[in-house]
């Protein structure tokens, strides 16, 4: 009984100290915004078929997300640019409420964009789903390159997704490519990280990607 | 900067715990590493009691897409509160554990 309880000691004591290294890196060093950048790679801004924005999240009062909002806003960037002509908008709704998709075409139509070059796909609720719907929606208009839009982490498993449904997928990270030296920052930014990574390994274990 | 000067800080309360500790109450300050190896039982007990709701809770969501025909969104499981409830459960089992160890005091 003695030796077990201790053995479980031991077990917690390591855990225990690998949880506060972790915590320490992560709030204290720059590791995750250079995690980010690598996985963010060199966007990749070349004229293209379509801009593809995938789903945030949105509140059930209709209010975008602070990363749904960048991912819209770099998705307007890049069709004021001229790297494509047509703009297409995804994310669904929360609780009945407006869908994500419609809150950002309208963002987009006030911000210039003509309502003609807005698709906006609501129904897809995973990565998974949007590759298959945009790859529905896309196909038909003969469009071959695209320019995906989203954060860093959730590219590594997006871009895999969008190939195999046949497109050449140029990744467009959405995240601000400025170091946060606030320790919180830094641990909000590893938060996302390790979800994306968890989602990468989940995909690559179901065979998805 | 602002990273500097919360370590800083964390570095200053830490020292003035020690000598409030060492010299006002009078502890022994060869204890105090046992009591940090204590403290990172205390931890790992609280990060394992993460873990394991995070993986159930994900569990479930996986098993009720497969039989429902519902869509519940594996961001559920995305909540700080998580943390907060792991503390409590980890620390309170902790506790127990400790208190088992102890000889009975009789009453």
């Amino acid at each position: 009984m003695d030796t077990t309880v201790r053995r479980g000691d031991r077990v917690c004591r390591t855990i225990g100290l690998a949880g506060i290294v972790f915590f320490l890196v992560s709030a204290f060093s720059p590791l995750a915004y250079r995690l980010n950048q690598w996985m963010a790679d060199s966007p990749r801004l070349v004229a293209s078929d379509a801009i593809v924005v995938l789903g945030g999240w949105i509140s059930p009062s209709g209010m975008l997300s602070l990363e749904s909002l960048r991912r819209t806003n770099r998705g307007i960037e890049l069709y004021r640019r001229g790297l494509a002509p047509v703009l297409i908008l995804l994310g669904g709704s929360t609780g009945g409420g407006p869908t994500e998709a419609e809150v950002r075409a309208a963002q987009a139509r006030l911000h210039g964009i003509p309502a003609d070059a807005i698709l906006t796909e609501t129904r897809a609720r995973t990565t998974r789903e949007e590759a298959a719907r945009v790859k529905a929606l896309l196909e038909p208009r003969g469009v071959r390159t695209v320019l995906l839009v989203t954060n860093a982490g959730h590219l590594a498993r997006a871009r895999p997704l969008f190939e195999r449904a046949g497109f050449e997928v140029r990744g467009v990270p959405s995240d601000p490519l400025v170091g946060a030296d606030a320790p919180e920052s830094r641990i909000a930014q590893m938060r996302v990280l390790v979800k994306e990574f968890l989602g990468w390994l989940y995909y690559r274990i179901a065979g998805y990607i | 900067m602002e990273a500097t000067f919360i370590a800083a800080l964390a570095g200053l309360t830490s020292i003035g715990a020690y000598y409030v500790g060492a010299r006002a109450l009078g502890l022994p300050s060869a204890r105090l590493g046992a009591a940090v190896g204590k403290m990172l039982e205390s931890v790992g007990m609280v990060l394992i009691f993460l873990a394991v709701n995070l993986t159930t809770s994900v569990l479930i969501v996986l098993v009720v897409r497969g039989l429902a025909d519902t869509f519940v969104s594996a961001y559920a499981v995305d909540d700080a509160v998580w943390l907060g409830l792991s503390l409590i459960q980890g620390l309170a089992f902790q506790s127990w554990r400790g208190s088992a160890a102890e000889p009975a005091s009789g009453r």
